[in-house]
């Protein structure tokens, strides 16, 4: 279990967690690593809206200046 | 510096960063400081790394666009933090027209989520009021962890008009959380000594001391003597809320090197309002060769 909680944070890292937090209790390690990973993924859902978004808008609101630029 | 404190201000910036309350991670209170540091910086570059693609695409596009279409789009399109991560990859000179074209309080969203590392050269360059502006509006928010993180990158310029806009309490609390304890000596003097005591008072009246004292703890030289002695020289109610907060929260660690750095009458008016307790620790200090 312990590892568990161990290996969950160190995979949310994408490296070894630092060695301070080896004192954690399972259950701490474990809190770390699921906020972690919520803002982590908060931050994905958002990123991906937005930016499909400003994509799908582009073509259209960057025609004229494009124009201009290619003669 | 007290290992106690650089834990706190750790737990405030991973809190910020993670959108929880400092309180639901006090068990990180057992964690060194420079752990606490190193979870935030790795959780902080997983978190960037994502959507480079994209980013880079916008970024180039964004070569196209005129500034005020650009600022539209960024407002109304992208949003805080995608205008955030390609602050970075943009030209900066063109990043700083389209953020002035931009509403304060939509900048102080962007500001939140970004990580001013990656817009070093970007940032330098936005003007003082600009950002004396962005900064008011994040006070308003009480983000003081996010100011903490552009305090080493604005121009001295920048950081005066910043400072303008802060009351004592705000700085205190800023300075508590700044990402680069180094930016404190530079930020110290911008302040003076008139402002320097009325950051005690502040310390006094809004229960504040551990801060202050760790902004002392932090300073180099000649800027620590200068908070040491307008400590001395403050009212003896205001020492007296000093020594309970150095009680209550066990700083007597840092305050007491500070009698070091106090000319003979100074020092003994300091000494003399010492608590007894902490006498003999006090007398140990005036002996060290």
């Amino acid at each position: 279990m312990a590892d568990d909680a161990l290996n969950g944070l160190e995979r949310e890292l994408h490296g070894p967690v630092p060695p301070g937090l080896l004192r954690l209790h399972d259950s701490e390690l474990r809190d770390l690593a699921t906020a972690i990973a919520a803002e982590r993924h908060r931050q994905a859902a958002a990123l991906a809206a937005a930016g499909d978004q400003a994509l799908g808008q582009l073509p259209r609101m960057i025609r004229i200046p494009l124009k201009k630029l290619l003669g | 510096m007290s290992e106690a404190l650089a834990i706190r201000s750790e737990i405030l910036k991973l809190a910020r960063l993670l959108e929880r309350d400092p309180e639901s991670l006090s068990y990180l209170e057992q964690v060194p400081a420079e752990d606490i540091r190193a979870v935030r910086e790795l959780a902080t570059e997983r978190m960037f790394d994502a959507g480079g693609g994209v980013l880079s695409r916008i970024a180039l596009a964004s070569k196209v666009i005129p500034t005020g279409l650009m600022a539209t789009l960024t407002q109304r399109t992208f949003g805080p933090m995608l205008t955030a991560r390609i602050a970075g990859e943009v030209d900066p000179s063109r990043a700083v027209e389209v953020a002035a074209k931009l509403p304060p309080p939509f900048l102080a969203d962007v500001a939140i989520e970004l990580d001013p590392r990656r817009a070093e050269t970007m940032i330098g360059q936005l003007p003082a009021t600009l950002l004396s502006v962005v900064t008011a509006e994040l006070i308003r928010r009480e983000e003081y962890v996010t100011l903490g993180r552009f305090v080493g990158h604005i121009t001295p310029d920048a950081l005066r008009a910043a400072l303008d806009s802060m009351t004592d309490s705000d700085l205190l609390a800023v300075a508590f959380v700044l990402e680069e304890k180094s930016a404190l000596d530079g930020l110290v003097d911008e302040l003076g000594l008139e402002r320097l005591e009325g950051v005690l008072a502040a310390a006094a009246a809004e229960g504040q001391w551990p801060e202050a004292l760790d902004l002392f703890a932090n300073l180099s030289g000649e800027r620590a003597e200068l908070i040491a002695r307008a400590t001395a020289g403050a009212e003896a109610q205001v020492l007296e809320s000093l020594f309970a907060a150095a009680d209550e929260h066990e700083l007597w660690g840092v305050l007491l090197p500070m009698l070091e750095l106090l000319g003979p009458e100074d020092r003994a008016r300091m000494e003399a309002r010492l608590p007894e307790a902490v006498q003999p620790s006090a007398s140990e200090v005036r002996s060290k060769p």
